[in-house]
């Protein structure tokens, strides 16, 4: 999709490119444009793996190692889902990324009432760790990190996957989970959110105290400007939003009396990857100039290697069309040549079936092709940077340094992250830019193939998933048949250490453990947090 | 001035936390000169209901994009017939299968426009249903 | 008398929601129906307690009112909740985000919640939030809470409408300084200063208690309050139920005020309607436009035509259709 404004004259010729960012494009950039923005190759980029990693953190990028493919996957029981975490394993893939259904997400068991229709429909049901004993059966733990796509309850979600990989006799020490533990973004525009802001803010600093002591390898964020973007935000919002974010997560470590270097390396990132193809790129190098600059600057962070901004930069859903679905696999294809030249140690794809349904096993490996002929045929390991020194990208990263700059100062003018989240600020812009995008596209002044402009008739019927009722019932019958055979007085007991060390301010991460070797269920566990903490009151728009 | 303004609920029901299609919707209506009251997240039918019963909206409009469209739309028109509410319109947008529209329409739904619908379009069907 | 609105009158007596949320939107619209209605049940209305809260938008007037609401439906009261947001100006549209906040009142039994645009109605409420007040008041709540629109200067008409008005403010109300200096702002029957839990909140209280004083010999009761944690709301209560006896006293004058801005609102819409078609008008307006007869003189010859025809009987309520 053009996310770019283009102004034309009447033959077609391109007078001006506005990118979504508001960065106008000039029809020729030369040494001069260098010159102008007092571009320094020390300064601005550095070797590749050097401060400030404009190049990207490793010195030889993916000639070391190739990024690390990471499909999001879930569906219906653990069992369905460990069976499609095999089948994308066996083709190559070499990370996961787990998708919940939405009572999950939500911290309801898969029989309460709110989780009627629900289970297992849009990712896997889990309800206590038999079901993580199930989707992490025959997965070598220590060799594959695992991504759990979970906010409200990663605490519960991730204490549960620990009680797992101890069980299958992994040492918590060397397995790689990366909870999504995002509770902001989540309030901004993914809508998962359970408790108000400040008790959510806790939840996450808990598990980053955790990890650094009890998970050394876990990294126990993944801030997200996917989301924000995929809620309306420009390019530079989205970065600037997730610094915020993360900042206030470090600010809540902080407190508890830690250094920043004990544990700023274990926040990383998820950035989205459509629109016009330069912002993007020049987005990634910028952001990853300024994280390292901002942690020095702001909290005299020291070790070189808690600097480098690392993460996922996956291929946005939002620019997938309904219209002519097989265009979305060459979109995805262009999302990942971005990802790739932008340097990502991580990426995804969403499949051709965007716009229908989760993806089926077909569409899946799609994506998954696409990105292996990226580093295995086309070329994209050949050198680290390939673009470094182009005057347009070099300028256009400079310019994106400012415009993240001044989107931050924004929300710090208005009096910080948590306040323009809690007060709706950052909500009610995104829902105008939102409904502004939309009302271009239709104009005609953002354009994209299929819908606005070489449209066709009807669109063809695809291959979809079909979400399988039976499944939710085997999820609720085997839910109770753990009710009804484990020890009641162990699950008493450990939800009421829960519950007191909750009120008392303690870290929950232990308590969260005993409670699910103890068969305790994530609703139980959940509403021992509701019952304390209360519900985020969403603001109103407009 | 006094005059029938159309007054609509759009509303999330169930735990989908996609908001963006329906505050883009909820941002039209209103732009085309009608009264919207948005549910917020994570609403249960029986809540939305009595929202729609004490608001007196014209129209109801569910957005969903869990995928749990028929569920929750066939809970929602048996709890309308169960208060004996026949005045009030159902519109239904979000993440729909083509083949679940006729399904919908069986039970009752006045309209069901799936993404990538104009804008106008809707507007225009709403306009259109409220004069009926 | 209407069998129909008999009917209806006596559903909403008997506590149908449906019903009295449809007259509502009657008396909203203009539909004659509606005002029959409201003429029924008129005679019976006068029990429920009627609190106005105004404050400028952001303040957490929406909080407030749903803390307040919690307590009172704790305490067995059936309370009414009437959320007054704009239209707007341009599209005549109007979103309605207040509901969203009220989330801890909606799980009290008998809680009724109903949003309502001004539709250009003057002072901050809308023109039929008075007729809305009534049905509540006949369909049995105790309690009735009016939240302004706040955005005005002159959140005037909320007075007229409510038995006791509650303004709220902020540890940053420096723009509400400015209007109280120029007079435009009723400082309320209670002050309360709300988001006691930001920095500075009790040196902040601390000024505006001392404006106000200065403004005012018998300065209203100040309550400090964080709706965010439910703190002072309990006192402010107390307060409002102290000073009922008091306040309800004052309906007669408010009536009557309230009796002559409908008047005047009706005489100016009934004319205008009016004027546009009559032959007379637009004789006068081409004088006035040629320039051969001024607009004072214009004016008042044409007022005093207009009463001798009796031409105004002809302006009837808007019928549905
Ligand atoms: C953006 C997006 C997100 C954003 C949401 C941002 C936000 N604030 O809303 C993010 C990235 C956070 C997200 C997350 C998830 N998503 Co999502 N998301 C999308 C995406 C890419 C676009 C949706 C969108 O906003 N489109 C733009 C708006 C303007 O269009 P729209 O909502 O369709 O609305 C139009 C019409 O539907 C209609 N309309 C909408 N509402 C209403 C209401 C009425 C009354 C009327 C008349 C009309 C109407 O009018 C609009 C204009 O045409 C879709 C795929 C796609 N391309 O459609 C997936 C998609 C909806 N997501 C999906 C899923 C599964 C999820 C997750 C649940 C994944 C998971 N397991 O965690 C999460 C969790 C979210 C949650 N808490 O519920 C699935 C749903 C699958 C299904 N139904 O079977 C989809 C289809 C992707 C996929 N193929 O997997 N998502
Ligand atoms: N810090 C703080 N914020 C509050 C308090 N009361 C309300 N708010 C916030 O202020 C904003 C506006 O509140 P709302 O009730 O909608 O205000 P209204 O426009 O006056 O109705 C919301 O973001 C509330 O969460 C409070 O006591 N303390
Ligand atoms: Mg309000």
């Amino acid at each position: 999709m053009s996310s770019a404004r283009y102004i034309k004259n009447e033959k077609d010729q391109i007078l001006d490119v506005i990118l979504e960012s508001g960065i106008h494009v000039k029809p020729v950039y030369t040494p001069k444009d260098l010159e102008e923005i007092g571009f320094s190759y020390e300064e601005d980029l550095g070797d590749p793996g050097k401060y400030p990693f404009t190049r990207g953190i490793h010195p030889l990028g993916y000639r070391s190692r190739a990024w690390t493919t990471r499909q999001y996957t879930g569906f219906g029981t653990p069992k369905e889902t460990n069976e499609r975490f095999k089948f994308m394993i066996s083709h190559g893939q070499t990370g996961l990324n787990v998708a919940f259904d939405l009572p999950t997400q939500m911290g309801y068991d898969s029989d309460d009432p709110m989780a009627e229709g629900e289970v297992g429909r849009v990712g896997m049901a889990v309800d206590t760790i038999r079901d993580f004993e199930i989707a992490f059966e025959g997965i070598a733990l220590d060799r594959i990190g695992v991504g759990l796509t979970i906010n409200a309850v990663a605490s519960i979600i991730l204490a549960m996957f620990q009680a797992v990989a101890e069980k299958y006799g992994y040492d918590p020490k060397t397995v790689s989970a990366t909870p999504q533990n995002d509770i902001l973004k989540e309030m901004i525009g993914r809508g998962a959110w359970i408790f108000p802001v400040e008790h959510g803010v806790r939840l996450v600093g808990d598990i980053i105290e955790y990890s650094m002591k009890v998970m050394p390898k876990t990294n126990p964020v993944s801030v997200c400007g996917y989301h924000i973007r995929e809620s309306g935000a420009t390019p530079a919002q989205e970065i600037a939003y997730a610094f915020l974010i993360a900042f206030a997560y470090i600010d809540n470590v902080c407190k508890r009396g830690y250094d920043p270097d004990e544990f700023v390396g274990g926040i990383t990132f998820n950035f989205n990857v459509f629109g016009n193809m330069w912002e993007q790129i020049a987005k990634f190098r910028a952001a990853r100039k300024l994280w390292a600059r901002l942690l020095r600057e702001r909290y005299n962070v020291k070790k070189e290697r808690n600097l480098f901004l690392r993460g996922i930069f996956g291929g946005g859903g939002y620019g997938l069309t309904k219209a002519q679905p097989e265009n979305n696999i060459v979109r995805g294809a262009y999302y990942a040549l971005v990802a790739a030249l932008s340097g990502a140690q991580t990426t995804a794809l969403c499949s051709y079936d965007e716009a229908y349904t989760i993806p089926t096993p077909h569409s899946a490996l799609i994506s998954l092709r696409t990105l292996q002929i990226l580093m295995d045929e086309a070329g994209l390991r050949d050198t680290v940077d390939p673009l470094a020194g182009s005057y347009f990208i070099e300028t256009l990263t400079k310019q994106m340094e400012e415009k993240i700059l001044e989107e931050m100062e924004k929300i710090e003018k208005y009096g910080g992250i948590i306040k323009a989240v809690s007060e709706g600020y950052i909500q009610r812009m995104l829902a105008r830019q939102a409904y502004e995008i939309e009302r271009a596209i239709e104009r005609g002044e953002l354009l994209k193939v299929g819908v606005n402009i070489y449209v066709e008739g009807e669109p063809k019927e695809v291959q979809l998933h079909e979400y399988n009722e039976e499944s939710a019932r085997m999820q609720i019958e085997s839910l109770r048949e753990i009710r009804r055979t484990r020890s009641s007085s162990e699950v008493k007991r450990t939800l009421k250490e829960l519950e007191k060390a909750t009120r008392d301010g303690k870290n929950v991460m232990p308590y969260l453990l005993e409670c699910c070797k103890a068969y305790c269920t994530l609703g139980e566990m959940t509403n021992v947090f509701r019952e304390i903490f209360g519900e985020f009151q969403e603001p109103s728009l407009f | 001035m006094e005059e029938k303004r159309i007054k609509v609920l759009i509303a999330k029901p169930g735990l989908d936390g996609h908001d963006r299609g329906a505050k883009v919707i909820a941002l039209a209506l209103k732009e085309a000169g009608m009264e919207v009251v948005y549910s917020g997240l994570h609403k249960t039918i029986d809540q939305i209901v009595n929202m729609a019963i004490q608001e007196d909206v014209d129209v109801i409009g569910l957005s969903i994009m869990s995928g749990a469209h028929i569920p929750l739309t066939r809970k929602l028109m048996e709890k309308l017939k169960e208060k004996g509410i026949q005045d009030k319109k159902v519109f239904v947008g979000g993440v729909i299968p083509s083949k679940d529209i006729k399904l919908l329409k069986e039970m009752g739904v006045e309209g069901v426009f799936p993404g990538g619908t104009p804008i106008d379009d809707v507007i225009e069907a709403i306009k259109a249903s409220v004069k009926k | 008398m209407d069998p129909k609105a008999q009917e209806l009158a006596e559903r909403i007596i008997s506590g149908d929601e449906t019903v009295a949320a449809r007259v509502i939107s009657m008396i909203e619209d203009g539909e004659e129906e509606g005002f029959l209605v409201l003429s029924t049940l008129y005679p019976r209305t006068g029990g429920a307690f009627k609190i106005g809260i105004t404050g400028s938008p952001g303040a957490g007037k929406s909080s407030i009112i749903d803390r307040l609401a919690y307590l009172y439906g704790k305490s067995g009261k059936k309370i009414g909740i009437i959320a007054i947001d704009p239209t707007s100006v341009k599209s005549k549209g109007a979103f309605f985000g207040d509901r969203l906040r009220f989330k801890s009142a909606e799980k009290v039994e008998g809680v009724f919640i109903r949003s309502m645009a001004h539709r250009g109605f003057s002072g901050g409420i809308s023109k039929a939030a008075f007729g809305a007040e009534c049905v509540l008041d006949a369909l049995g709540k105790d309690i009735i809470i009016v939240e302004s629109v706040g955005v005005g200067q002159t959140e005037l008409s909320i007075y007229l409408i409510s038995d006791i008005v509650v303004t709220v403010f902020t540890p940053d109300f420096g723009d509400e300084i400015q209007l109280m200096k120029a007079g435009l702002l009723e400082i309320g029957d209670v002050v309360v200063m709300n988001k006691m839990d930001m920095p500075n909140a009790e040196e902040k209280a601390k000024d505006l208690i001392a404006y106000i004083g200065d403004l005012k010999k018998d300065a209203p009761p100040f309550i400090k309050c964080s709706a965010k944690k439910g703190e002072g709301i309990e006192l402010l209560l107390e307060v409002l139920e102290e000073k009922r006896r008091e306040k309800l006293g004052m309906r007669r004058e408010k009536v009557k005020a309230l009796l002559l801005t409908f008047i005047k609102e009706e005489l100016s819409r009934g004319i205008e309607k009016m004027v546009e078609e009559d032959p007379k008008f637009n004789e006068i307006l081409h004088s006035v436009q040629s320039g051969k007869i001024d607009p004072y003189s214009a004016s008042v010859h044409f007022v005093s035509e207009l009463l001798k025809d009796g031409k105004m009987e002809d302006y009837k309520w808007r019928r549905k259709g």
